[in-house]
């Protein structure tokens, strides 16, 4: 849409990015700001679901370097929030698919709304600290809910530094979970028969 | 349920290579709507996902709406 309206300097740095991109795979996260209005045509789409919803809202772009965020306002957050943030991640999805149709500039939109992403991102960190002191109390493995990969990340993510405890995700698909595991692991069945650790 | 008929329309449509092929039939019952995608055989995969992702949520953004009716509905995509 734009494509003539790039300054020159974006220019060059589209071209060493996009380099990269097709010898590495990598993803959009290193692709700088793009005006491929693709973050526009997520936003109008958005509205018209929430519209077909019946949800009155009103849509904010943020837009960085690294990734696009569509910023919900509305009276009903709840509803479009949903159970765990269900709703918000199906809208996530959907609107993902459509502006993902074509496999050339793939870009990831995320959907926000208020503060909830980071405030679910604060709450499954302090989740993820506290499963990570149960785990090396009680010297056992501690396998957590099936997660997204973003949730999965963020533990991941939150865990990288915690002494004492290393992370891993196990399992395929939609059933993929994060496992704790103590570094000093007791014996097998979670340390109820307390056998000496140097056999 | 309109609404709900014109909420899946516009997301298959908007998903699909054939937007044209997209019908949504609902069938009304006392307390369930049931919804029936059609969609042109090539883009049956565009519309329920991997795993059924897509479907699912469809699904989910139907739900939501459709509590505001007290009504459940129920997304079937014909193949």
């Amino acid at each position: 849409m734009d494509e003539n309206k790039r300054s020159p300097e974006m220019d060059g740095a589209l071209l060493i990015d996009n380099d990269a991109a097709s010898e590495t795979k990598s993803s959009y996260s290193e692709v700088p700001l793009q005006e491929d209005g693709k973050a526009e045509l997520a936003c109008e789409m958005l509205i018209e679901i929430l519209a077909h919803m019946d949800l009155q809202a009103e849509v904010t772009i943020r837009e960085n370097a690294e990734e696009v965020v569509l910023d919900i306002k509305a009276d009903d957050v709840g509803r479009i929030i949903g159970k765990k943030g269900q709703t918000l991640d199906a809208l996530q999805f959907v609107i993902n698919k459509i502006v993902n149709r074509f496999p050339e500039g793939r870009r990831h939109i995320l959907i926000d709304c208020g503060d909830y992403r980071e405030r679910r991102e604060n709450g499954l960190a302090s989740m993820a600290r506290r499963e990570a002191k149960r785990a090396m109390q009680q010297s056992r493995i501690i396998t957590l809910e099936p997660m997204s990969p973003r949730d999965r990340r963020v533990i991941h993510l939150s865990l990288a530094k915690f002494p004492g405890v290393s992370t891993r995700s196990d399992g395929s698909g939609l059933d993929r979970r994060v496992r704790i595991i103590p570094s000093r692991r007791g014996p097998r069945g979670g340390g109820r028969f307390s056998r000496n650790r140097e056999e | 349920m309109e609404q709900l008929r014109e909420l899946i329309a516009f997301i298959a449509k908007s998903l699909v290579d054939d937007p044209d092929a997209v019908q949504v039939v609902a069938v009304e019952g006392e307390k369930t709507v049931i919804l029936e995608l059609t969609v042109a055989p090539s883009d049956l995969g565009k519309v329920i996902g991997k795993d059924g992702r897509t479907a699912r949520a469809m699904r989910t953004l139907l739900s939501s709406t459709s509590a505001r009716y007290s009504k459940r509905a129920v997304l079937e995509i014909i193949e």
